[in-house]
């Protein structure tokens, strides 16, 4: 009887409800200034994220493809993406704070993602198919995970810092961890995202494409070449040290926040992702 | 058989008293054979240490008795000299039979008391750790020379155990107190580790030596020392394994170091913006801790907006010591409140319970005539 109301978005829209209350602890801990240890935010996007995955896996059989077929879709995948990357991430006990940063984010995407109009009802067939489309979706949508992640660990980067800067208390009362640490673990997150990014846009290259889709000029290719580049020259001027930590973090953040609020636009604009 | 203990500690008493009480490591098991074979005390514990002198012993004579008993004894060996120059340190008067520093608890308070001593809630730096390995060490020593028995074994044991529980479950313990610990700490939140770190120290005073030394023993790497006097540098460059450089070559380091510890006795800044800013331009944006104790300030606070530089003086190390101190003071009660939770069981025990004290009031200090 479950099994056949319960539909893949009930256990998404569980797993939202667990990223609200993460969100609502996570105000907590910044009220007592991180100073307790981030075990209960920890669990609640575990909880979150095994309902997610729940929704994936019920999804990707219903269709019996790989669950990146339209924008809810996508979006899901994205945001699973992030909370899987915190998971391990928070492994390290003075990561673990990352969460309470992430969740937020996760909530946003997530309620974002239940909007009905993002899932119209399949048709016989996905509307995309083939195992190089798979891969080229979920590398994609992966890289935006480990960018998310990126950002989440510059907020937390910039946070500190400004504490430290400013003689707060918080600063040597929270468990963070250094700031050095905060930057390296973001700047490895975004570099991580931009080898996905690579691999994921070199993959949608090959893909079969209707004959009267242009690839060059479609707005979605044309935005993740930029969204390439963006990330491109962040990691070579950091390694040529040109920007401060400061930043850097601040470019990471908006970076991601641009990926956030044209994600959608230009995949509704692009005949090729949205036929 | 009743717990109990009578002593002197720093809230009682001054130093030049508790010296005279010290027992020396070498002499306490033949202090404790003495307190045993005097028949008081059934098992005995003597932790001394420079905040405090207490025996603990488990007694099976009622307490006023063991009180009298086992102050006489303490007062005893507060005449004998354990050095030869003890007497002529303490310059004060003869020890009054009736002094007002030593206090006498027996159960619960004595027990009581042990806890908080090993939580370091009696200590004179609230929360502080040492204490307890000076607690285990008397504790050691007592069992080691077959001393303690099942009554003071269990109040012992479990006394390690609850600070422990208190050390991991409250903040009394968290942060640091002093200048030096606080810089550390500092350039712990900022740097990944301290493994690798070069500090720059300038002018070769007692506060940055002692912050110096805090950062080498968690790890950092190298210490140079620049001071007016290139024999003091070099003097102290060599206790802490560093080198010297003279005073005017200071800046030319700034491309390596890390942290900058800065107590020169100059009247007028000897690192601002100006000089500061061309110097950050050959660290590739790497960040710059620097801490004035200097008084008057040694670094204008204006290269604190600087990108990647952090800049503590004394005011705000000493403000963090602070604040630590109040968020400490404020687990107090939580401190006692486990105490007493932690207590109850022991108290309740069997083998407490038969032959303890009647009512288990506080003694405090003891009457002139007991």
């Amino acid at each position: 009887m479950l099994v056949t109301w319960f539909t893949d978005r009930h256990f998404f829209l569980l797993a939202v409800a667990f990223y609200g209350l993460s969100t609502v602890y996570s105000v907590f801990l910044w009220r007592i200034g991180f100073r307790r240890d981030d075990h209960a935010n920890y669990f609640l996007l575990l909880a979150a994220f095994a309902l997610h995955t729940a929704a994936m896996v019920k999804r990707g059989f219903s269709i019996a493809h790989c669950p990146v077929n339209n924008l809810y879709e996508a979006t899901t995948f994205f945001a699973w993406t992030i909370v899987a990357a915190y998971l391990v991430i928070g492994l390290l006990p003075r990561l673990r704070f990352l969460g309470a940063f992430a969740s937020p984010v996760l909530l946003a995407i997530g309620v974002f993602a239940l909007m009905p109009a993002l899932d119209p009802p399949h048709g016989p067939q996905p509307e995309f198919s083939g195992a190089l489309v798979s891969l080229h979706a979920a590398t994609i949508l992966l890289a935006y995970g480990a960018f998310g992640l990126g950002a989440v660990a510059s907020a937390m980067f910039l946070m500190q810092q400004h504490d430290l800067k400013f003689h707060k208390l918080r600063a040597v009362l929270s468990l963070f961890p250094p700031i050095q640490r905060l930057e390296i673990v973001a700047i490895q997150l975004v570099l991580a995202g931009f080898i996905l990014l690579t691999v994921g846009l070199a993959a949608g290259r090959h893909l079969p494409r209707p004959a009267d889709a242009a690839y060059w000029t479609d707005p979605k290719v044309l935005w993740s070449i930029f969204l390439w580049f963006v990330y491109l020259a962040l990691l070579v001027l950091r390694r040529l040290r040109v920007p401060s930590s400061r930043g850097l973090a601040v470019s990471f953040i908006a970076a991601f926040v641009f990926l956030l609020l044209t994600f959608w636009g230009t995949n509704l604009l692009s005949p090729l992702h949205h036929p | 058989m009743n717990v109990v203990v009578i002593g002197l500690s720093h809230h009682s008493s001054p130093v030049e008293l508790r010296e005279r009480f010290a027992f020396a490591e070498a002499r306490i098991p033949g202090a404790l054979k003495s307190l045993r074979g005097s028949g008081v005390a059934d098992e005995a514990v003597i932790v001394s240490t420079c905040n405090r002198v207490e025996l603990y012993a488990a007694t099976s004579v009622e307490p006023a008795k063991a009180f009298a008993e086992l102050r006489e004894f303490l007062l005893r060996w507060g005449e004998t000299p354990s050095s030869p120059n003890q007497n002529a340190k303490s310059g004060i008067e003869g020890l009054s039979p009736h002094h007002k520093g030593i206090y006498a608890l027996a159960e619960p308070h004595s027990l009581h008391h042990l806890f908080k001593v090993a939580c370091g809630l009696d200590s004179m730096v609230l929360g502080e750790t040492e204490i307890l390995g000076q607690l285990k060490a008397a504790y050691d020593l007592a069992l080691k020379h077959a001393h303690t028995g099942p009554r003071l074994n269990k109040a012992f044991q479990r006394a390690f155990h609850v600070a422990k529980h208190v050390r991991t479950h409250t903040n009394i313990q968290r942060g640091s107190v002093s200048v030096a610990s606080v810089a550390v700490e500092l350039a712990e939140k900022i740097f990944s580790s301290l493994g690798d770190r070069e500090v720059l120290v300038i002018g070769a005073g007692d506060t940055s030596e002692k912050t110096a030394r805090a950062l080498l023993s968690r790890g950092a790497r190298n210490i140079i020392v620049a001071n007016r006097s290139l024999d003091r540098a070099q003097a102290l460059a060599g206790e802490l394994g560093g080198r010297a450089v003279p005073f005017d070559d200071w800046a030319g380091e700034f491309s390596k170091i890390d942290i900058v510890i800065s107590s020169t006795a100059a009247p007028h800044h000897i690192l601002d913006r100006a000089k500061l800013e061309p110097l950050m331009k050959t660290r590739r944006q790497r960040p710059l801790l620097l801490i004035d104790i200097a008084v008057p300030r040694d670094i204008d606070p204006g290269v604190n907006f600087l990108e990647n530089v952090y800049l503590y003086n004394v005011d705000d190390l000493q403000g963090i010591a602070d604040d630590y101190l109040k968020l400490r003071q404020e687990e107090i009660a939580r401190c006692e409140a486990i105490i007493a939770e932690k207590v109850k069981p022991l108290l309740e025990a069997k083998a407490f319970l038969p032959q303890m004290g009647t009512d288990g009031h506080r003694f405090g200090t003891l009457p002139a005539d007991a």
